[in-house]
């Protein structure tokens, strides 16, 4: 499920631009989907798993677009924690950014290493853990706001 | 700078009508001292408990470990910006209550973690078992919001660490040490100018809700890389805004007591001219890490320096800026050593960072936090349990219904720290 287009066609079928935002957020965490739904576009991946959401970052990695935070968790280790989000260019470069892909790549290795361990997740703790993930990325809004262009 | 810091040891903690700290032991009337922290509408209770090394007692979870200190002489007050008006600290004296510590405790968020044990095996993983420790356990309203908790959790920390700390200013120090910072002109004098001009990059947690570290009451990932005297890190101009990740966080006493400061400081003159500290912050924003990390290897190329020590507060996220600021380093000829800790999985057989580079050729391991643990039930638990099946390094079933927990290392606070201050080490 996607929330949010970056533009619709209105009833007369003019195209409609309803995010101006720079960026997009991947994610599978409601809590950033509902948040900042109205300041970017979101790619929310309902029920989706970490990995999911990093495979989305790294598709859109190959179609030019480029990685604007992190795609790690900060000190919440990946096996820990079932919420991602990353925030990714609207715009698209010339080429694949090999930064970007690296990033992706090598996030994707952590999370597969994560892969064996004990599951740690419990329901009652789900709203804390979506809370320090929309935490996350809302500490980069205001560096990629502070800029005109990415 | 020049700081004489003197140091009164603490040998015990009581509770009493008064507070004081006479012959060594700390004297603790909780009613005036808890006050001020229940002033804050967001804490609905909160109460002291007394930890002494050796007891049968489990802390958790643990949110900071705050060393009492009190600015005797000399501008500024301790915790500048945070608890003491805004001033340059690091000169004059400071005396410090040494073998004791203000532990906050408490649940924030239902991840949190932390663990001190006062006893066994566990005791043996963190340094903080070894002090007497008073532990401020409190609780938030209900339905409060993390990070203003997380903050009236933070200061209520910090004061009571300071009006703790003001009991030692009219006492004799035990042992007075004189630290002192040169200036960059005074770096190339003539008796020094064989020695490695050596630097220390310390890297500051910087990326939100309970992973935020303050410098001068300023929240780290607003700043630009910059230099700091190693006595205003003494001083308390650095404090712990992190409740997650036990084993690798950096509390407020471990900026106090900073091992990599104190280590250089030691050999200064003699085998290296240890020339400054840079601090930098560990943010999300990708492009923040590559300026922040640009902006660290600009100023240690600006202290002229042959060589750089790096340390690093978290995992997976962090690991990122590391390597950036390893490499830029070592680009421009700057010789780079980096003390981490490791996440290799339980058998020790996975990748250990979550970033990596063959420049990063000389790393100091705090350890694998991965490893399993099983610690020994105990017959006292200051705070809760609740959390422990859900900290990092705990999982379900981590608790055992005997009172044991088989958890990783990563569960036990200060058990993989990466500045190296800790029990773990291979010689």
């Amino acid at each position: 499920m996607i929330i949010g287009e970056l533009w619709r066609l209105t009833p007369g079928g003019e195209q409609e631009t309803l995010h101006t935002s720079k960026f997009q957020i991947v994610t599978n965490n409601p809590m950033v989907a509902e948040a900042l739904g109205e300041r970017c576009h979101i790619v929310f991946l309902e029920h989706g798993s970490d990995r999911d959401v990093i495979e989305t970052v790294r598709d859109l990695v190959h179609r030019h677009h480029r990685v604007l935070t992190a795609p790690l968790a900060g000190s919440v280790k990946p096996w820990e924690t079932p919420y991602r989000s990353v925030m990714v260019s609207v715009s698209k470069g010339t080429a694949i950014d090999a930064t970007s892909l690296e990033l992706v790549e090598f996030a994707l290795m952590v999370i597969g290493q994560s892969r064996e361990r004990l599951e740690t997740t419990k329901p009652s703790i789900d709203r804390d853990f979506q809370t320090v993930d929309l935490s996350l990325i809302e500490s980069a809004l205001p560096s990629v706001e502070a800029i005109g262009r990415i | 700078m020049k700081l004489e810091v003197g140091y009164i040891d603490i040998k015990g903690i009581r509770f009493g009508d008064y507070n004081a700290v006479e012959d060594g032991i700390l004297i603790v009337n909780p009613e005036p001292l808890l006050e001020p922290v229940l002033e804050d509408p967001l804490i609905k209770s909160a109460h002291f408990e007394i930890a002494t090394p050796g007891e049968s007692i489990r802390i958790t979870p643990v949110k900071d470990v705050i060393e009492p200190r009190v600015k005797v002489e000399g501008g500024g007050g301790v915790f500048p910006g945070m608890v003491s008006k805004v001033d340059t600290v690091g000169s004059g004296k400071t005396h410090v209550l040494r073998g004791m510590a203000v532990v906050t405790a408490g649940p924030i968020v239902g991840f949190q973690e932390g663990i001190i044990d006062m006893t066994g095996i566990g005791a043996d993983y963190t340094p903080f078992s070894k002090l007497h420790n008073l532990v401020l356990v409190m609780e938030p309203v209900e339905d409060f919001k993390q990070h203003e908790y997380e903050a009236a959790a933070r200061l209520a920390g910090l004061r009571t660490a300071a009006a703790i700390g003001e009991l030692a200013r009219e006492l004799v120090p035990d042992e007075t040490v004189v630290y002192e910072t040169p200036t960059i002109a005074e770096t190339f004098k003539e008796e020094w100018k064989d020695l490695p001009r050596v630097g220390y990059v310390m890297m500051l947690q910087s990326q939100g809700l309970l992973h935020d570290t303050y410098v001068y009451g300023v929240d780290a990932k607003r700043t630009l890389s910059t230099l700091i005297s190693a006595t205003e890190v003494m001083d308390g101009a650095i404090v712990s805004g992190n409740c997650v990740s036990a084993c690798d966080k950096n509390t407020t006493y471990h900026h106090q007591n900073n091992p990599v400061i104190h280590d250089l400081l030691a050999v200064h003159g003699k085998k290296i001219n240890f020339v400054g500290t840079i601090i930098t912050n560990e943010n999300v924003y990708l492009d923040d890490k590559i300026r922040s990390s640009d902006w660290t290897s600009k100023m240690a190329r600006y202290l002229s320096l042959d060589a750089a020590i790096i340390t690093q507060e978290g995992f997976g996220n962090p690991d990122t800026d590391l390597i950036m600021n390893c490499t830029k380093l070592e680009k421009q000829g700057i010789k780079t050593v980096i003390i981490t800790d490791e996440y290799a999985g339980q058998d020790g057989k996975s990748q250990s960072l979550a970033d990596a580079d063959e420049l990063a050729n000389a790393v100091v391991t705090g350890g694998n936090a991965n490893e399993v643990v099983v610690l020994p039930p105990l017959d006292r638990v200051i705070g809760t349990l609740d959390y422990v099946d859900t900290v990092a390094g705990g999982h379900a079933g981590s608790l055992r219904p005997d009172g044991s927990i088989e958890a990783e290392l990563q569960i036990i606070t200060g058990s993989t720290n990466e500045m190296g201050f800790n029990r773990m080490s291979a010689r």
